[in-house]
């Protein structure tokens, strides 16, 4: 998938990662991280024009996590729940929805760049929360925006070491996903523990 | 007390298991950076173009595109799976070629004739 996906952006360009950043976001499983890294190594060796890579790379982003607001927003939560199931279960739904209703803007601004894995969860749960459009269109450009800006300009850097620096940047995106639930579970349970005793 | 222990037991494991998550993905980001840092080569794959094989192996591009039948000018962009396609052969003969071709360069550069000056070896993508 990963190859033909490359090879295809090798062939036709910055189309290829319009189509592929909407699909990516809007939470079918493709690797839009290395697409990107992939693209700034193809504007190092002026293959690509890095404006137009940035432009469409964020468009894409941000029309995929729309899409994915509005399913939310208009498809019901049971049809969030069954998205859920397939982006990473329902509990992941609930986590995720808690975590927004807390955070707001910070848990859709972050769910971009940082802690991407959860993008696509966070996206169907700030629709069906009824989470305020203009807002997370504002956290959701900041936060695509910076993305790309990153993974591009990353891959431009590194431009002869494409698949190494997408291998260490996914393994560091999952170290930080598992950090920042181990820091939320680990307040939870200090909550807990100075609590007193329900009974 | 029974309903709120067991609650405390799920919050805990769940965070043991969060960090050990966490644990383990720092330690392969640690591994692969090691890696990345010793090693600059890259495996040969299906995507990867001419020029982006000559720049992660460091070998002139023009070297390359002998080793698999191509006129280095105009400068041939294609990814390999599309060059090999055209060739009529499997991607993997395509990198086999270029890997041997590689090794010799490294082995022996001055078996190899010098590159042609800048402004001869750029080109278009040739679709």
């Amino acid at each position: 998938m990963s190859d033909y996906l490359l090879a295809t952006l090798g062939v036709y360009g910055v189309p290829v990662l319009f189509v592929a950043l909407l699909v990516g976001s809007a939470g079918v499983p493709l690797p839009a991280s290395l697409l990107l890294v992939a693209a700034g190594s193809f504007v190092e060796q002026g293959e690509l024009d890095l404006w137009p890579v940035l432009a469409l790379s964020a468009a894409g982003a941000i029309a995929g996590d729309n899409i994915g607001y509005a399913v939310g927003r208009w498809g019901g939560r049971r049809v969030t729940r069954r998205l859920g199931r397939l982006v990473g279960g329902e509990k992941k739904i609930e986590a995720a929805e808690a975590w927004l209703k807390r955070r707001e803007g910070v848990g859709v601004f972050l769910s971009r760049w940082l802690l991407t894995p959860l993008g696509p969860v966070v996206n169907l749960t700030a629709g069906a929360t009824r989470y305020a459009w203009p807002r997370f269109l504002l956290y959701d450009v900041l936060g695509e925006a910076l993305w790309v800006a990153l993974y591009v300009l990353l891959g431009k850097f590194f431009s002869d070491r494409v698949q190494a620096l997408n291998d260490v940047l996914g393994d560091l995106t999952w170290a930080v996903v598992g950090l920042v639930a181990a820091a939320l579970l680990g307040v939870l349970l200090f909550k807990h523990l100075r609590e007193p005793d329900a009974d | 007390m029974k309903r709120l222990g067991r609650r405390r037991w799920l919050i805990l494991i769940a965070f043991l298991l969060a960090a050990s998550f966490a644990g383990l993905f720092a330690v392969r980001t640690v591994r692969h950076a090691l890696y990345w840092s010793r090693h600059r080569d890259e495996a040969i794959r299906p995507w990867m173009s001419v020029p982006y094989v000559a720049r992660s192996y460091r070998v002139p591009p023009p070297v390359l595109y002998r080793a698999i039948n191509l006129e280095p000018v105009p400068r041939d962009r294609r990814p390999l799976r599309e060059i090999a396609l055209e060739q009529n052969r499997p991607v993997e003969a395509l990198a086999a070629d270029l890997e041997k071709v590689i090794g010799e360069f490294r082995a022996h550069p001055e078996r190899f004739p010098p590159p042609p000056p800048p402004h001869q070896s750029e080109g278009r993508r040739t679709p």
